[in-house]
């Protein structure tokens, strides 16, 4: 992270960040990262000369407007007080803020000031109950679906994702030239189902947030309820969350390989990752857990009776010996993933992309190397930074290596004791997990042990605005094939 | 797969492997004239039951041997198999998709979400699973099946 960060901007950029971050600081501290900034603040912040600091997420509910950013390899929270349902938008600063503020305006109806973009709908597609479901002050249903702008559509059962993500098109001589997408048909209503929850009663629902984050979802939401009751997991808990998280990643990064492989026709590749995704699967079953580790994580630690050594032996075991051919196969049909759904390097960064996208662009980030407890030795994965299909499935392979390898180090000294101390009890956190499609962000707020507010951010977000980019130059048909490569979860966007 | 096989030969032991698993049935494959088309709609779930779906159609099970086909076109399908909590929005998906099956169709909702929502009942954006919108005949329980489940189930469905 520090050196992602650092690469950000030197000299003169360096010096506006930490000005930015002083901005911050000047507010009133309300939790361990977390200032209130005043409107004036608020304002210098979103205008301060020089560099940003890298946006995680931005949102609004009716009474406050945030932003989470990252300093350094810590998260740093500011918000300030939403008046008449306005803010000062923060995309006028942050260009990847957008998406969230509109989704705070359809579910809040809380307008963004001097925002970017077109405003439309990000979630509302007009099916909805209510206008602003959310809001203190909801309005009337809208009464009818909504038609999507753009001269092309892909809908959402044509776009090869695992769920409902609807793609509209401004496409000339049959090249794609921009890309709008609406989340609508995926969302669930999680928070307001999360509201007033308990922390332990909310645990099964964000368990199923996404199946590309059955591990992570779960343990970044574990790590911010512990950080608001100013908790620290005990280092056997901590080294079995990251072993669950390891296996995860292994599975969730052959699937997308197994997707990416049948986009170009790799049969054979695509073969040789389902048998091993399978033999994982079938690993966690004989073990006596779920195939693919759903309800293992818990707030204070993970499900009764789950043996994490022979657990972590079997899944071992299964996937070691498949490694070889998997390199090999890569290297033969690679090739045609060539310059294939390029992410360029300076929009990685300008949109803070994490995950195996961010990182195959050229930008290191993966909040692993944050952790207490994290055996860094095992990370060693870096591999292209050309930002193309190519590099992403090759990262995916290095990635799975260094998974194993970082699974036998904590089982070498599974347990480590470190002296990472307890924050104070604040009743709000923020927790992060790197999970297999990326960095998944949790901020949490307690009133009397239930849950008051909450925000959500899984790694598909950073995603939307690069989008257009990605796809810029290619035929409407080649779509679902480089979103197969990047590993979009429409469910974990929409929530 | 005990020996670290790579090289000239590396594709050729790979491609050994891949017809070595090459997954068959237990029992005897049903006759059919053709295979049973299966379109698969995600309408708003966790994409669990649909990556499990997507598992049972890759190579590591026997789903065309059994005599079913994953299709990507409704109007070449025989049977939906729905996923998810089903949108508000979404509902206009379904109903598309659904006419545009040829006669003789037949609705599956398959896991726990696509009967009667699950973990995701009615809400603002949630109609609650199928049932919001017709009579569940047929499901395959779960959260989410395993693709040996979901296999077992389609069989015994087919089998009326």
């Amino acid at each position: 992270m520090r050196s992602a960060v650092s690469g950000l901007a030197s000299g003169d950029g360096v010096a506006a960040m930490r000005s930015m971050g002083r901005i911050i600081r000047s507010g009133e501290r309300v939790a361990l990262s977390h200032y209130h900034l005043d409107p004036a603040q608020w304002s210098e912040m979103l205008t301060v000369p020089g560099t940003t600091l890298p946006l995680i997420s931005c949102w609004a509910d009716d009474a406050r407007a945030y932003v989470l950013l990252l300093e350094g390899d810590c998260p740093l929270l500011a918000s300030t007080i939403v008046e008449d349902r306005r803010y000062l938008a923060p995309s006028s600063r942050f260009a990847g803020a957008e998406w969230g503020e509109r989704v705070s305006y359809d579910l809040y109806g809380v307008e963004a000031m001097d925002a970017r973009g077109n405003g439309a709908p990000a979630l509302d597609e007009g099916g909805w109950t209510s206008t602003w479901p959310l809001s203190s002050r909801p309005g009337p249903a809208a009464g009818g679906l909504r038609p999507l702008a753009g001269s092309h559509l892909l809908r959402p059962e044509q776009t090869g994702l695992s769920g409902p993500l609807e793609f509209s098109f401004e496409v000339l001589k049959g090249k794609i030239r921009d890309v709008e997408v609406c989340a609508g048909a995926a969302h669930r209503g999680l928070i307001a189902r999360l509201a007033g929850k308990t922390p332990e009663e909310a645990m099964s629902l964000v368990s199923r947030v996404t199946a590309g984050g059955f591990v992570a979802h779960p343990l970044a939401f574990a790590r911010a309820v512990a950080q608001a009751r100013g908790l620290v997991p005990g280092p056997g808990i901590r080294d079995v969350w990251m072993i669950l998280l390891e296996i995860e990643r292994i599975s969730i990064h052959l699937f997308d390989m197994a997707r990416t492989a049948r986009g170009v026709d790799a049969e054979l590749l695509a073969t040789h990752c389902d048998h091993a995704r399978e033999a994982i699967a079938r690993a966690c079953a004989e073990q006596g857990v779920s195939r693919r580790l759903m309800d293992m994580v818990t707030c204070d630690g993970f499900r009764d009776g789950l043996e994490i050594v022979p657990l972590a032996q079997a899944v071992h075991a299964a996937m070691q010996p498949r490694l070889a051919a998997l390199e090999e196969l890569h290297r033969v049909f690679a090739p045609r993933l060539d310059g294939f759904a390029t992410l360029d390097a300076r929009l990685a960064e300008r949109f803070a992309v994490g995950g195996v996208t961010g990182r195959s662009s050229g930008r290191s980030m993966d909040m692993r190397r944050r952790e207490a407890g994290m055996r860094l030795e095992a990370l060693r994965a870096t591999g292209s930074s050309q930002g193309d299909a190519r590099a992403r499935e090759g990262l995916r392979l290095a990635e799975i290596r260094d998974s194993l390898a970082l699974m036998e180090r904590i089982l070498g000294s599974i347990g480590l004791e470190d002296d990472e101390p307890a924050p104070d009890r604040t009743e709000e956190g923020i927790g992060v997990a790197e999970g297999g499609r990326g960095d998944v962000w949790y901020w949490v707020r307690l009133k009397e042990g239930q849950i008051e507010s909450l925000h959500v951010r899984d790694p598909g977000v950073s995603l939307l605005p690069v989008l257009g980019a990605m796809l810029r130059g290619y035929a409407v048909d080649r779509v679902p094939a480089a979103l197969g490569s990047i590993g979009l979860s429409p469910a974990g966007i929409a929530l | 797969m005990s020996v670290r096989r790579t090289g000239p030969l590396s594709l050729l032991y790979a491609f050994m492997d891949a017809t070595r698993w090459r997954p068959s049935m237990q029992e005897t494959a049903p006759r059919r004239e053709r295979p049973i088309g299966l379109y698969v709609l995600e309408t708003g779930g966790c994409e669990g039951c649909f990556m499990e779906i997507e598992s049972l159609n890759g190579s590591a099970f026997a789903l065309e041997q059994a005599g079913f086909v994953c299709v990507n076109d409704p109007a070449d399908a025989d049977w939906l198999l729905l996923t998810g909590a089903v949108t508000r929005v979404c509902a206009e998906m379904v109903d598309r998709v659904w006419r545009a099956m040829p006669p003789g169709r037949c609705l599956i909702a398959v896991g726990a979400c696509a009967v009667d929502g699950g973990p995701f009942p009615a809400g603002y954006a949630t109609l609650g699973g199928l049932q919001a919108l017709t009579p569940v005949r047929r499901s395959i329980a779960g959260c989410p099946p395993s693709p040996e489940d979901l296999l077992r189930a389609l069989q015994e469905l087919a089998q009326g």
